[in-house]
């Protein structure tokens, strides 16, 4: 029963749920706590391996997707046979790659994108290596926590981006994403 | 000569028809009851949030929670903004303003089209809806871009991707549920965190004066990208014991940018360099003994370039 429940989930992720499944499904999210991180690691997989993620990864990162492609069963080989996220876990799997290695191999493709030549080369570092968040060349090491003053000036400058913005209240996900509790766990 | 004008004239009609619908979606995300789940993916992390939007003839009213790790709130009306942040303890409450809808005013689209290229880029199909999708693209690396997924029928978002000059994502939000047009009930915009035991923040927003008159030290930014002008100033009082901060705001019709500037004492070290949340960046650096911070959804290269160019200068006296 579960299983039929996760791979809905991953066709969810794939976009292919329709009608009556894709809403009881997406009611039945809103309601279960572990469906809504399930769905946030089939997303970020999704997201990994579609290479569609931002340049900028924090260390925590490598570790979710890993744990992610490694605890979660139903995207394992073969586990969601006939979806686009089992159709691309299935082939780094097939060549007995670890999943530390898919993520580098995609991070990697990423980092190649970039322009500027001080950016850190994401392909150069081992695969059991932590990744850090790129920086700028011109403020080496520069991530300072502005704690409680930061948050100050971000709540009243939202006011101003959202009262000439066109993207209603999302200005406002940036607060609720940015989740010092966790930042410290990773 | 006749194909040039033709793709020309289509060209423009495609811009045109790409500003229509980023002003339907403008007004349908502040005109419409809404109910919806999505996901919110940044700096590697993923989030999953609930947004319930209340219209109605005595305003807006607004709920944004996250569904995952901490249960931060914020709670929006015509009147206050308050942001619950269960893991810091605390709440932080500060006036909301009027908000402008798109498009504003047809000689701010003439200037946004010298600094972005709107594009249709075709149907698609989003959370169960048909969309149709919208690109901005800007046309120097001081401003990011938008790729906007807006459903057909009632104009709203559906899923926003946020790009760096070379269409590298940044951030990326994206519902996986959304009801449209039922009933939100008032109980449904009531936290679910009193802020009972939390450090309460109130942002006074107090304004302490309006421009500085003649003879009076004004800070100014000396450095913007083209295109942004400063489309307001107040000194005020962030915080009701604090002091007063220069705060000046800087838009290039899309994209805003926030300059504070207030006093260091002498025991606070401050802080300098990059700070980066998302799409948000956040440069400090310290000018004569005072604080400049520069926030903006902006990339890294357009906040730390304002902040380096601050300067203090005393206004000349008016005859």
């Amino acid at each position: 029963m579960k299983d039929k429940l996760f791979e809905q989930l991953s066709t969810l992720v794939d976009d292919e749920l329709t009608g009556p499944e894709q809403a009881l499904l997406t009611r039945r999210i809103g309601r279960d706590a572990d469906l809504q991180q399930r769905l946030s690691r089939y997303q970020l997989v999704s997201d990994a391996l579609q290479n569609h993620l931002p340049p900028a990864v924090d260390p925590g990162f490598y570790r979710r997707v890993q744990a992610a492609l490694h605890d979660e069963p139903a995207i394992r080989p073969g586990g969601l046979a006939g979806s686009r996220l089992g159709v691309l876990v299935k082939p780094v799997a097939g060549l007995a790659i670890a999943a530390s290695v898919a993520v580098v191999a995609v991070l990697s493709i990423q980092s190649a994108r970039q322009d500027e030549p001080s950016l850190p080369a994401v392909a150069t570092l081992p695969a059991d290596k932590d990744y850090v968040r790129v920086q700028t060349a011109s403020t080496p090491g520069a991530q300072p926590r502005m704690g409680k003053k930061l948050d100050i000036y971000m709540v009243n400058h939202n006011e101003y981006a959202v009262s000439r913005g066109m993207q209603g209240m999302l200005p406002y996900v940036r607060i609720i994403g940015n989740d010092v509790s966790r930042d410290g766990k990773e | 000569m006749l194909l040039l004008l033709a793709a020309a004239a289509s060209h423009a009609a495609a811009q045109d028809q790409a500003r229509e619908w980023l002003g339907d979606m403008s007004r349908a995300l502040q005109k419409l009851n809404y109910d919806g789940t999505f996901v919110y993916l940044h700096d590697g992390k993923l989030e999953t949030m609930r947004i319930i939007h209340q219209a109605g003839s005595t305003g807006e009213k607004e709920r944004l929670v996250s569904l995952t790790g901490s249960a931060r709130e914020v709670l929006r009306d015509d009147e206050s903004v308050t942001c619950i942040m269960p893991d810091s303890k605390s709440v932080m409450v500060g006036q909301s303003r009027a908000r402008q809808l798109l498009p504003m005013v047809p000689q701010d689209l003439d200037s946004l089209l010298r600094y972005y290229r709107f594009e249709m880029l075709g149907a698609d199909r989003m959370a169960g809806f048909q969309t149709r999708t919208v690109a901005i693209t800007p046309r120097d690396e001081y401003r990011y871009g938008y790729r906007i997924w807006i459903d057909q029928d009632s104009k709203l978002l559906l899923k926003s991707d946020l790009t760096a000059a070379d269409g590298t994502p940044i951030e990326q939000v994206m519902f996986t549920r959304l009801d449209i047009g039922s009933t939100i009930t008032d109980a449904a915009l009531q936290p679910s965190l009193s802020g009972k035991g939390y450090t309460w923040y109130h942002q006074s927003d107090e304004e302490t004066a309006a421009l500085p008159g003649s003879g009076e030290t004004r800070w100014s930014v000396g450095r913007l990208p083209d295109g942004f002008s400063m489309t307001h100033y107040q000194r005020k009082r962030m915080q009701p014991d604090g002091q007063d901060t220069e705060h000046m705001v800087f838009s290039d019709g899309l994209a805003t940018v926030s300059v504070y500037v207030e006093s260091l004492a002498s025991d606070n070290a401050g802080f300098t360099g990059l700070s980066g949340m998302g799409a948000m960046n956040a440069f400090g650096i310290i000018i004569d003994g005072h604080q400049i911070t520069v926030v903006g959804e902006v990339p890294a290269v357009t906040v730390e370039m304002m902040a380096r160019s601050v300067a203090s200068g005393e206004l000349p006296a008016h005859d």
